[in-house]
C-alpha cells in the first residue's frame, strides 16, 4: 500500500512540474508580465508541495500507526479477560493476534484470541483508510495552495531555494543525530555496566574473565556474586594487548609504508607510479576477513614452524602473526597519504636544495621530509587508530585468551575480538557480561577519537603552512 | 672589460618537443651584472637553469651544446653536478626558505658539502653570510626561529644569504624581486651592486628599470633566441635591432 502511495505521488508530482512550467509561461503571455523565476522554478515549486508534505505525512504516519495499533489491541484483548503479568506477556499475545490475523499462527486459538484477531483486521482497515484519504486531502490542500502561490507570479526561485536549504539541512541532521544515537547508546548501556562493575575495577583490573558473570540478571546479584565479578572485567590486558598488537603492525607498516610512499612521490617515474600506485592500493581493497585466515591458516602455523625449528614454542594464534598481517594491511594507508603529504611540499624547496648542491637523497631526508613531518605524523596516527580499531584480523589470528603478555609469540587478545565474543550466540541483554561490550565500544570508541582528532590537528596544520 | 667566466656555445634545450632554446651564444663577464630580459616564456629561466644543471631535475628537459665556466665543460654527463652547483649558486623568482630555523636554513649547504666542521665554524659561515645578504643585523637575535617568519624581503635575503654560504663564484638570479615591494626590492638591488665585488651574477628581470639600474650587461631574449646582448647602457639607450627597442619602449611584451 505504502509503495503504491509514494509511486502515486511522485507520478503526480512530476506531471505537476510540466503543468506548473508551461502554466506560468501561459500566465506570463497572457497578462503580459515578467515573471519573478524561471518557469521551471515553479514546476519544482509545485513538485516540491505536492511530494514534501505527503511523503513527511506518510513517514510520521507510518512510524507510529503499529504502536498505537498495537496499545488498542493489546487493551481490548485485556478487556475481553486476557491475563497477563507483564510487558513480554503482553508482547507475546499482540505477536499472537497478528500472526492469527495473517494465518501464520497454527496453535490454539481460543475465543479471545480469535475476537481480537479480528479487532485487529478492523483496525488495520480503518488505519489504511484513513490513511489513504489523510494523504489524498494532504496532497489536494497543498497543491492547491502552491497553485495559488503561482498564480500569484511569487517568487518561487527564492521559495525553491529555501526548501532544497532545507532538505540539505535535514539530510545532514540525520547524519549527526544518528551519530550522536549510537553514542548515547554506548553510554548508556556503559553506564548500566558501570552501575555493577566499579570504574576503577574496569580501568585498572589484570584480569578479562567474562564468562564468570554468564546469565546473571544484574539487578539481583548477590554479594558473593558481586565480588566474584569485580576482578573479571579488568581492562588492562585487553588495552595491553591491543597495543601490543598495534604497535606491531606499526613497526612493519610505518617503515615498508613510508618508505614506498617517498619512492614513489620522489623517485618512481611517471609510468612506474601509474602501474605501482594502483597495485599497491588493491592491498586496501582486500577484505579484512581474507588478511584474517592468511594470518590464521598460513602464517600462524609459518611461524610456529620456523619456532619449533629454533626450540621455540610459538602459539599458532600469536600477536606476532595477527600483528604482521595486520600491518600489511595498514601499509597502503601509509603508503598513499605520506605519499600525498609528500606531493605537496611545494617543489620550490626541493629546488632551493639542488640549487645548493645537495642530493636526491639530502633533499628527501633534510628538507622534504622534515617539511613533510606534521603530515606523515597524522597519516601515522590514522593508521593506529585503524590498527586498534581493526577486528576481523584478530579474531581470527589473535586468539581470545586474556594474557597479559609482551611475548609476541604467545597468543594475545584484543578489544575488538573481545567485543566479538561477547555479542555472538545467544545473548542476555542485562547481564554485566553483555554490557561489557558496549563498555569495550565506548573506550575504543575514545581512543580512536582522540588519535583522529591529533591526527587531524596535525594534518591541518601542515596543510595551513603551504596553502 | 673582465674576463668571460662562462660561455655558452649553440646551446639547444628542449622540453619533450618543445624547443625552449636556439643556438644561444652568450658570454657573461667575471665579477659583473648580466641581466636577460624579455617577455614571458622566452628561455632566460631556462638559459640560466643550464648554468647550474638544474635542468636535471625536469625529466623531460634535453640540452644539447656547450657550456663552459672557467673553460671547463659543464654540459658533460661526467661532471660532478653537486660540486658544480657548490660553485653556482641560485636564488629563485619565490623565496623558499626551508621549514627551518634561520641558522638551519644557512648551514644546510656548508654541512652538505663537509665545510664547517665545528659549530664556532659553522657560526661564523652564518654570520658572514647574513653580514653579505645585509640581513644579520634584522635576525642576529633569533636565529632559532622559523625562516618562514620572516617577510617576504627578508625571506629572499635569506636565500641569498643560503646561496653565499657555500661560497660560490656564480649567483644565478630567477626574478629574485617578482615577489616583493618597491622597499624589498630596492634593498635586494643594493645588495646585488654589493655581491658584484665578489661574484659573478646572472639576473633574470621582467623590470627594464631594475636591470638598468644593476646591470653592466644586458641580454634579450626572444621565442627562446637570444636577439641581442651588449653593454646595458648601449642596449637602452641604442639597440641595434628593431625587436629589442620595441620591447624595451613597452611596444610588445
Amino acid at each position: 500500500m505504502n509503495f503504491v502511495l509514494i509511486f502515486l505521488i511522485t507520478i503526480f508530482s512530476l506531471s505537476l512540474f510540466f503543468y506548473g512550467r508551461s502554466k506560468t509561461k501561459s500566465i506570463a503571455i497572457e497578462k503580459n508580465i515578467k515573471l519573478n523565476a524561471l518557469p521551471k522554478f515553479y514546476g519544482y515549486y509545485l513538485v516540491l508541495w505536492c511530494s514534501i508534505p505527503s511523503l513527511v505525512f506518510l513517514l510520521i504516519w507510518s512510524l507510529f500507526e503499529p504502536v498505537i495499533i498495537k496499545s488498542i489491541i493489546i487493551e481490548t484483548a485485556a478487556n475481553q479477560g486476557a491475563i497477563f503479568n507483564d510487558k513480554n506477556e503482553a508482547n507475546l499475545i499482540y505477536e499472537k493476534i497478528k500472526a492469527i490475523h495473517l494465518g501464520t499462527y497454527f496453535g490454539d486459538i481460543d475465543s479471545i484470541l480469535r475476537e481480537s484477531a479480528l479487532a485487529y483486521a478492523k483496525f488495520i482497515n480503518l488505519f489504511t483508510n484513513s490513511k489513504v484519504v489523510l494523504i489524498f486531502a494532504i496532497v489536494i490542500v497543498s497543491v492547491i495552495y502552491s497553485l495559488k502561490k503561482i498564480n500569484k507570479n511569487n517568487k518561487a526561485r527564492d521559495d525553491v531555494e529555501i526548501i532544497l536549504k532545507g532538505l540539505l539541512f535535514v539530510s545532514s541532521l540525520i547524519a549527526i543525530l544518528t551519530t550522536l544515537g549510537i553514542i548515547f547508546s554506548l553510554l548508556f548501556e556503559s553506564i548500566k555496566f558501570f552501575s555493577v562493575i566499579n570504574i576503577f575495577d574496569y580501568l585498572f583490573g589484570t584480569n578479562w574473565s567474562p564468562q564468570r558473570a554468564f546469565v546473571r540478571d544484574a539487578s539481583s546479584i548477590t554479594a558473593a556474586e558481586f565480588e566474584e565479578l569485580k576482578d573479571a572485567f579488568g581492562f588492562i590486558p585487553l588495552i595491553a594487548g591491543t597495543t601490543f598488537i598495534a604497535f606491531i603492525a606499526m613497526l612493519v607498516a610505518v617503515p615498508i609504508g613510508l618508505f614506498s610512499g617517498i619512492y614513489m612521490a620522489e623517485y618512481a617515474s611517471l609510468k612506474i607510479r601509474r602501474i605501482s600506485k594502483p597495485i599497491i592500493e588493491i592491498l586496501a581493497g582486500i577484505p579484512t576477513v581474507v588478511y584474517g585466515f592468511f594470518a590464521a591458516l598460513t602464517v600462524g602455523p609459518f611461524f610456529r614452524q620456523i619456532g619449533e625449528n629454533f626450540g621455540l614454542t610459538v602459539s599458532s594464534e600469536s600477536a606476532l602473526a595477527a600483528g604482521l598481517i595486520m600491518g600489511i594491511m595498514i601499509i597502503p594507508y601509509v603508503s598513499s597519504l605520506s605519499d600525498d603529504v609528500i606531493n605537496s611540499v611545494p617543489q620550490s624547496l626541493r629546488d632551493g636544495s639542488y640549487a645548493i648542491g645537495a642530493t636526491k637523497s639530502e633533499t628527501i631526508k633534510k628538507v622534504v621530509i622534515p617539511a613533510a613531518l606534521p603530515g606523515i605524523i597524522g597519516s601515522i596516527l590514522l593508521a593506529v587508530s585503524r590498527a586498534i580499531g581493526e577486528t576481523m584480523i584478530v579474531v581470527m589470528a589473535a586468539g581470545l585468551a586474556a594474557n597479559l603478555t609482551i611475548n609476541p609469540l604467545e597468543s594475545t587478545t584484543t578489544i575488538t575480538t573481545q567485543i566479538v565474543m561477547i555479542l555472538v550466540g545467544d545473548q542476555e541483554f542485562d547481564s554485566p557480561k553483555t554490557q561489557s561490550a558496549f563498555a569495550l565500544g565506548l573506550t575504543l570508541f575514545i581512543a580512536t577519537l582522540i588519535l583522529n582528532y591529533i591526527a587531524q590537528r596535525a594534518v591541518k596544520k601542515y596543510r595551513e603552512k603551504y596553502d | 672589460m673582465n674576463n668571460v667566466k662562462i660561455k655558452s656555445k649553440n646551446l639547444n634545450v628542449y622540453y619533450g618537443e618543445k624547443q625552449a632554446l636556439f643556438n644561444v651564444n652568450l658570454d657573461l663577464n667575471e665579477k659583473e651584472v648580466t641581466a636577460l630580459i624579455g617577455p614571458s616564456g622566452c628561455g632566460k629561466s631556462t638559459f640560466i637553469r643550464c648554468i647550474n644543471r638544474m635542468n636535471d631535475v625536469i625529466d623531460i628537459c634535453k640540452v644539447s651544446g656547450n657550456i663552459e665556466i672557467d673553460g671547463v665543460e659543464i654540459n658533460d654527463k661526467n661532471l660532478d653536478v653537486v660540486s658544480l652547483r657548490e660553485r653556482v649558486g641560485m636564488v629563485f623568482q619565490k623565496p623558499n626558505p626551508f621549514p627551518k630555523s634561520i641558522y638551519d636554513n644557512i648551514s644546510y649547504g656548508p654541512k652538505i658539502h663537509g665545510k664547517g666542521e665545528t659549530k664556532s665554524e659553522l657560526d661564523e659561515i652564518v654570520e658572514n653570510s647574513l653580514k653579505k645578504a645585509a640581513l644579520w643585523e634584522e635576525v642576529k637575535d633569533r636565529l632559532n626561529e622559523p625562516g618562514t617568519g620572516l617577510s617576504g624581503g627578508q625571506q629572499q635575503r635569506l636565500c641569498i644569504a643560503r646561496a653565499i654560504s657555500v661560497n660560490p663564484e656564480v649567483i644565478l638570479m630567477d626574478e629574485p624581486c617578482s615577489a616583493l615591494d618597491p622597499i624589498a626590492t630596492a634593498k635586494i638591488e643594493e645588495l646585488i651592486d654589493e655581491l658584484k665585488k665578489t661574484y659573478t651574477i646572472v639576473i633574470v628581470t621582467h623590470s627594464m628599470a631594475q636591470a638598468v639600474r644593476v646591470s653592466q650587461k644586458t641580454g634579450f631574449f626572444h621565442l627562446g633566441k637570444l636577439i641581442e646582448v651588449g653593454k646595458t647602457e648601449k642596449i637602452f639607450k641604442n639597440p641595434d635591432n628593431k625587436m629589442t627597442q620595441d620591447y624595451i619602449t613597452g611596444r610588445f611584451g
